[in-house]
């Protein structure tokens, strides 16, 4: 009897697999099916579950992978253009006064959300006091740290009404907003083109809590907005009628969640996925040979940092030396992956680039360094140590580095590979001598990678700090001369690079990826945002 | 026997409501006794966001108040939410994506027990003969073959037909849509089970097939088939049900490698990136989960054996 029950639940299944939905019909929220067209789709694999879409809350590529078709901010990005160009969205047009130190945006009027409701400037400032309210318990709420008391709000010292922030509503025109900073900054509307600064409807998170993000809750300002989330498996976007800028011509963009990259290119080759971001270094030589390949060097570096309170790297002489001996264009020329050697600390295709801070390489020099700072045949260096998080690349340019140090300078390099978060800890807890790093741009201006080695931020694990760095960095930041500012990253670059050495940078990533002949104007960008509203087929 | 039946089962579920409270408690410490925490990311938080993170999840709590409120809130059937996922439980995430590993364990059972089975009967009946020498090389290679190579070298075959041409395009790489998108992940996840099915029932008909029972069942003149089938198989599957006890439990909640290979939306995954992301709710009630299901899958089959062989009587 028991069996029979096996069998008939088998079978049953069996049936019910037979009888499923079947490929390029999708499910919807209310319990419809839909098929989509192949003609006015864009297929593309997002690689896992978003985490949320909730943009105050997501801190993640993938989520911002949708967030950014469905929504948009006051400002944006012109991904076409190489130099990232910021383009009016939800705002027409921003002025800065007092040195940069006080922002006022215009609000386009006459917007309305995917559910008929009209946009008002309100909304910014709710996303923003929700972004920075200590309850929202947001990762991302430092984006906005730079407004006048915004930090001592999110750790609950003052009431919002303190916070830098106002709304004015002209007699005539449009709403503005007005943003009193903490200190002057360029580059601050950059950081209203992050998702986390969008505007929020909080009577549709009062409505539905936390599943307000859900397909047949969620509404938007953006070109499409969310029709299907089917969790672990795929999103559907559709294309919205509400967007006030030009209506995207693909209807439906149908995204996977196809997490291993082989996978991913099997569907791509079996004509399932118009596009695959992420092919495997080992596959790139045939890849490139390709007609669908693309590549595009990404605002990412990829360093090794120095815990420069530990002997023998206590040094500065010793970190110059290692600098020196180490030939990244070598390194590059191994991985094959169209990376750029850098040896400054902003990555190429940014503004304040440059190829003359840093240390080249040189082996001469590198061995001078070591012997004033007292090593020699007869007194070698202490064996030293590099860490870095598992993976197949980091292991190869460890090994890389490993020979090098060797033959260069007859260091002897142990290697160490950490689980990703034991290697987190340990960065945090007791920084090994050397450790492999990476910094991906939040942002297209080199302040998002400068100020990292500040002695202030919590991303600087290497114990370095100098105050001169420090004002260097926090003069530029303020600066909205062009070149004065590109002047002072230049000098403080110097001081990192040349004469403390907490981190030796190694090159910039490239982004490599395959783009089905039917689609035209895939985003291909250095800050990898995938925004589809320009893209259409050919059929 | 019913009664002493029941009083068994209660026993048991006592044992196992036991044997689960004690994984809880261990898992809980082995969590938070692992390096890196489930909010530590590439980005350094500042220490004013990180507070307002642990205070949103409780984890700045002294432990023994974070454990008992976990273990309340398993007892009022509440999982906790996942750290990783906004807003989604982890009843959320089981829900809706237990029922898709259960299709796909299910299906590959049922392949399992469908050729592993047969073949074990056939090797051992055609014993010492050519049949039996390939059907045990097919079961070593099944359990010798690694599902990461198995699966891709499908997919290269049925997908993209190399070397056998015409069957290019024939059944799709990746993906859970139809039934043909199921074929390559069900087989791939089912020949290993089938394999090990395949040499343990040999094993057992084996033995069973030098009885005594057997000779007598042969020396009366009952066909070959029905001594096959009715008297030797019958008596061979105690060996092959505490196995499939495990099997079961192991199929059905998800394999990892599987699911990411043919991008099936099942439960496998999460069971490896929660521990990956420190998702602390997440892996406490995977693991709770895919416990609770080993001990009923065992549970069932201590049952089973009475029904297979009356000899034997749960009680004992």
């Amino acid at each position: 009897m028991v069996a029979k029950f096996v069998w008939s639940l088998g079978f049953a299944l069996l049936v019910s697999s037979c009888t499923g939905k079947g490929s390029g019909t999708i499910e919807l929220a209310d319990g419809t099916s839909l098929k989509l067209d192949r003609s006015e789709t864009l297929r593309v694999n997002i690689t896992s579950e978003p985490p949320t879409l909730d943009w105050n809350k997501a801190t993640d590529t993938t989520s911002s992978h949708i967030i950014n078709n469905i929504m948009e901010g006051l400002v944006g990005y012109d991904i076409e253009d190489r130099e990232l160009r910021l383009v009016p969205l939800l705002a027409t047009e921003w002025v800065a006064s007092e040195k940069a130190r006080v922002w006022t945006f215009k609000i386009r009027p006459g917007i309305k959300w995917t559910d008929g409701v009209e946009f008002h400037a309100q909304q910014v400032l709710d996303s923003w006091r929700r972004l920075l309210a200590k309850e929202t318990a947001s990762e991302y709420a430092y984006f906005l740290f730079a407004i006048k008391n915004a930090r001592a709000f999110n750790e609950g010292k003052v009431p919002w009404e303190q916070v830098g922030v106002s709304l004015a509503q002209p007699a005539s025109g449009p709403s503005e907003i007005k943003v009193e900073l903490e200190k002057s900054m360029g580059y601050f509307p950059h950081l209203l083109a992050h998702a986390s600064t969008y505007p929020i409807r909080l009577d549709l998170i009062a409505k539905y809590g936390e599943k307000w993000t859900e397909a047949g809750n969620m509404v938007g300002l953006g070109p499409f907005q969310l029709k299907a989330w089917r969790h672990d498996k795929e999103v559907l976007l559709e294309r919205s009628d509400a967007y006030f800028g030009s209506k995207p011509t693909i209807r439906f963009i149908h995204a996977q969640m196809i997490q291993e990259q082989a996978t991913a290119l099997n569907l791509f080759e079996a004509g399932k996925l118009d596009a695959v971001d992420g092919i495997p270094s080992t596959e790139l030589k045939n890849a490139k040979k390709k007609k669908e390949f693309r590549s595009i060097g990404v605002l990412q570096s990829y360093y090794y940092g120095i815990n420069t309170t530990k002997p023998p790297m206590n040094s500065p002489l010793v970190r110059r030396a290692i600098g020196q001996a180490i030939d990244r264009q070598k390194i590059v020329q191994v991985l094959a992956g169209g990376q750029t050697p850098m040896t400054g600390w902003v990555p190429s295709g940014m503004f304040g680039y440059s190829t003359d801070v840093g240390l080249e390489f040189n082996v001469e020099k590198a061995k001078a360094d070591l012997l004033k700072a007292g090593y020699s045949e007869k007194k070698p260096l202490p064996k030293i140590e590099i860490q870095f998080n598992i993976s197949e690349d980091h292991q190869r340019i460890a090994e890389l580095v490993q020979s090098q140090l060797k033959e260069n300078l007859g260091i002897i390099v142990e290697l160490k590979s950490q689980e990703w978060k034991t290697f987190l800890s340990t960065l945090k807890t007791d920084p090994p001598t050397l450790f492999r790093f990476g910094w991906l741009a939040d942002y297209p201006d080199p302040d998002n990678f400068m100020n990292l080695m500040t002695s202030y931020s919590d991303n600087n694990r290497t114990r370095w700090s100098d105050s001169r760095y420090d004002k260097l960095i926090e003069q530029a930041a303020t600066e909205t001369n062009l070149e004065v500012r590109r002047d002072l990253y230049r000098k403080a670059g110097k001081i990192m690079l040349e004469e403390a050495v907490p981190v030796i940078p190694l090159f910039s990533s490239t982004a490599h990826l395959f783009v089905a002949d039917r689609v035209e104007r895939f985003p291909v960008n250095a800050l990898r945002r995938f925004e589809y509203k320009a893209v259409s087929l050919k059929n | 026997m019913r009664s002493l039946s029941l009083t068994f089962i209660i026993r048991k579920f006592v044992e196992a409501l036991v044997t689960l409270f004690v994984i809880a408690t261990l898992t809980f410490v082995a969590l938070r006794a692992l390096p890196g925490g489930p909010f530590d990311s590439e980005k350094a938080l500042p220490p004013e966001i990180k507070a307002n993170i642990e205070t949103r999840y409780g984890l700045n709590d002294p432990m023994h108040v974070q454990y008992v409120r976990y273990i309340s809130g398993l007892v009022r059937g509440d999982w906790g939410e996942s750290y990783k996922y906004v807003g989604r439980s982890v009843s959320d995430i089981i829900a809706e994506t237990l029922p898709v590993s259960m299709q796909l364990g299910f299906l590959s059972l049922l392949m399992a027990l469908a050729v592993g089975v047969p073949l074990g009967v056939l090797a051992a009946s055609r014993h010492n003969s050519w049949v039996d020498t390939t059907a045990m090389l097919v079961a070593i290679s099944g359990v010798a073959l690694p599902s990461f190579i198995v699966g891709p070298v499908l997919v290269m075959i049925f997908s993209f037909g190399i070397p056998f041409s015409f069957l290019h395009g024939f059944l799709p790489p990746a993906l859970w849509e139809s039934w043909e998108y199921m074929i390559l992940p069900v087989v791939t996840l089912g020949i290993r089970p089938a394999a090990i099915l395949a040499r343990m029932t040999r094993g057992a008909v084996l033995e069973a097939i030098r009885q005594d029972y057997v000779r007598t069942a042969r020396a009366k003149g009952v066909a070959e088939r029905n001594v096959l089938f009715s008297h030797v198989l019958r008596n061979s599957l105690i060996p092959v049900l505490t196995i499939t006890g495990p099997l079961v439990a192991g199929l059905l909640s998800g394999s990892f490698i599987i699911e990411v290979i043919f991008a099936v939306p099942g439960i496998g995954k999460h069971l490896v990136a929660s521990v990956t992301n420190r998702d602390y709710p997440l892996v406490l009630g995977l693991t709770l989960l895919y416990s609770a299901m080993l001990v009923v899958a065992n549970l069932v089959v201590d049952i089973m054996y009475s029904v297979v062989d009356p000899r034997i009587r749960v009680e004992k």
